[in-house]
């Protein structure tokens, strides 16, 4: 039995959806005065794909009706993540730029 | 700064040039792989051996996993394997006479194993009139599981009871069709096993170790007599097909052998009359009691897993979750090799099994040397005396179900096979044993025992819904005005 999520067509939007996440995140950043060099998008491709293990491995349990692990691997690894998370934010605003401060400065 | 740009937007450029190539050779392939691919023969998948997905050819190893580390020798049927030693003694004992009353080839054996003996009565007087008290008061709840087992038990072959020089070779004088090569003979052998119905399948070399020294009743041989390996045994070709994924899951009662065992069986001697047809000898050794030889060795020569501290082999791509059968042969055939992916060392470390069985079956400690080889001793006696407590469909298989390769293909467990496969250190198998301990937990092994034994029939997940008796069936006497 085929699935949208398990087709093709699903990983051809999923990849489009994950251009579009860079492209907004290259534009957010810059508004806010954030340079980006590789090591950032680095750090952010990492975080996203631990976000996305989180979110998959907590559907994949209920789909094989493994609540246990759904709720567990969703605190554990969800925790991990929101951790990682706050870690990566301070890191990316290494080298930052506000326009708030650029403003009063001008 | 305006290089800069310019270096920039020749990136961007070339970066887009290259990834609308790439994007069309993705296409290219994604075409060609749609085309050939096994999943899209809706309904034979495994007829294209789909089922075989596991890429074996790095894992490949000279040397099986286990170690002949002695003398070796040969096991009696007759008194070492429980199916057929058990049966007999319950035939035969008489309370007044003892071990005098049994045939002196089973009170021999009882004389020299004694705790063996305790075992076996053990069962006879005490569980077995516990599982009468208790399976009147709970027959209904596994009414569909037994109906679904009898169901997958209900067709099967007609069975081999002659000795091999008769029921081995083909019939009239029909001479062995000369193959080309035994390579292509090999893959021609294979490719019909899936066509058949075999999920996976493995040729070995046979090793008559693995033959019994005194057979099983009903085989041909002569019981009283030690076998002579035949010479035309030369190949074992091992077939298997698992059993029901939910069902399995919702042991010990739910879940029933009789699923894969009849797939297995039937494959088996389908293999065996394609074989014949070639003009060559073929032997089918099937369950659940018609074999001439032990199977789990035979897998691991073959290459299709490794045995776990269960016993049972475990196979990358249904971990222990299937039932096997052989087919021995002298249709010349190049054997494949045994792998290692990396179970020994997984096993050393989890003993989920052994934590779980509630038969204490299964050992927490090494391995051990029996009959000149080593590997994890399992008490015969504790699990079959466990199984036969319980109630709904025959067996148990808790082993089968939590062990942590017994997972379906998806690219969770998918991912956790070639992490542990390709790990030296052990290091993820620390962390993915810690994980299924933590996030796949099962029962108190004492619930899976029946109520008059101290449990409350529990099984390791929950019955799928289509073998919940009670949402389907009214149980309660008729009065003839039910609706319909």
């Amino acid at each position: 039995m085929h699935s949208f999520f398990t087709s093709g067509l699903f990983w051809f939007i999923e990849g489009i959806l994950a251009c579009l996440v860079v492209i907004g995140m290259k534009l957010w950043m810059e508004d806010r005065g954030i340079p980006m060099p590789f090591w950032k998008w680095a750090i952010v491709a990492c975080w996203f794909l631990g976000l996305g293990f989180t979110i998959a491995f907590v559907g994949t349990s209920l789909g094989e009706k493994e609540t246990h692990a759904a709720t567990q691997g969703g605190l554990i690894f969800g925790t991990v993540v929101i951790i990682t998370g706050v870690v990566a934010w301070r890191l990316l605003h290494i080298g930052s730029r506000s326009k708030k401060t650029e403003n009063d400065d001008a | 700064m305006a290089k800069e740009k310019v270096n920039r937007r020749q990136i961007l450029k070339a970066s887009g040039a290259a990834s609308a190539v790439l994007g069309s050779a993705g296409l290219g392939m994604f075409g060609y792989e749609e085309g050939k691919s096994p999943e899209t023969y809706t309904g034979c998948e495994n007829q294209q051996g789909a089922g075989q997905s596991f890429n074996r050819g790095s894992y490949r190893v000279d040397r099986p996993t286990y170690q002949k580390t002695g003398t070796t020798s040969r096991p009696d049927a007759r008194t070492e394997i429980v199916f057929m030693r058990r049966p007999a003694m319950m035939r035969q004992w008489n309370d007044e006479k003892g071990i005098d009353g049994l045939d002196e080839t089973l009170a021999q054996y009882y004389r020299e194993n004694p705790e063996v003996l305790e075992l076996d009565l053990h069962l006879k007087n005490d569980i077995l009139p516990k599982r009468q008290e208790d399976a009147p008061k709970h027959k209904d709840d596994y009414l569909l599981a037994q109906a679904w087992s009898n169901a997958m038990g209900a067709v099967s072959p007609r069975g081999v009871h002659t000795p091999p020089e008769e029921s081995d070779f083909p019939g009239g004088n029909h001479e062995p069709l000369k193959m080309k090569s035994d390579k292509q003979t090999s893959r021609l052998i294979k490719k019909i096993a899936h066509e058949l119905g075999s999920v996976l399948v493995g040729i070995a070399k046979l090793n008559p170790d693995w033959v019994y020294k005194y057979p099983m009743r009903g085989r041909g041989f002569d019981p009283n007599e030690p076998v002579e390996v035949p010479k035309h045994w030369e190949y074992a070709i091992v077939v298997g097909t698992p059993m029901s994924w939910d069902a399995t899951l919702a042991n010990p009662t739910f879940g029933t052998s009789n699923d894969a065992y009849s797939k297995s069986r039937i494959v088996a001697y389908r293999l065996a009359s394609f074989i014949k047809t070639l003009g060559y000898a073929a032997r089918p050794h099937t369950p659940g009691s018609s074999y001439d030889l032990m199977v789990p060795p035979i897998m691991v020569d073959a290459g299709l897993g490794e045995q776990g501290r269960h016993s049972i082999v475990i196979t990358p791509e249904l971990g222990s979750n299937f039932r096997p059968a052989v087919i021995t042969t002298n249709l010349p055939l190049v054997p494949d090799k045994p792998i290692d992916f990396g179970v020994q060392e997984f096993c050393k470390k989890c003993k989920i099994c052994a934590e779980n069985c509630p038969a204490g079956a299964i050992t927490m400690g090494e391995k051990e040397e029996i009959r000149g080889y080593t590997r994890y001793p399992v008490c015969s006696e504790k699990c079959h005396t466990f199984w036969s407590s319980c109630l709904g469909n025959m067996g148990c298989r808790i082993c089968v179900a939590v062990c942590p390769y017994t997972r379906k293909s998806n690219w969770l467990h998918r991912t956790a096979l070639q992490v542990t496969a390709n790990d030296p250190t052990g290091l993820s198998h620390d962390a993915l044993i810690g994980l299924q301990k933590r996030l796949y937990p099962g029962p108190d092994p004492q619930e899976y025992f029946i109520p008059s034994l101290g449990g409350s029939n529990a099984t390791y997940r929950d019955p799928p819904w289509w073998l919940r008796t009670e949402d389907f069936i009214d149980m309660e006497p008729g009065d003839g005005d039910s609706e319909v």
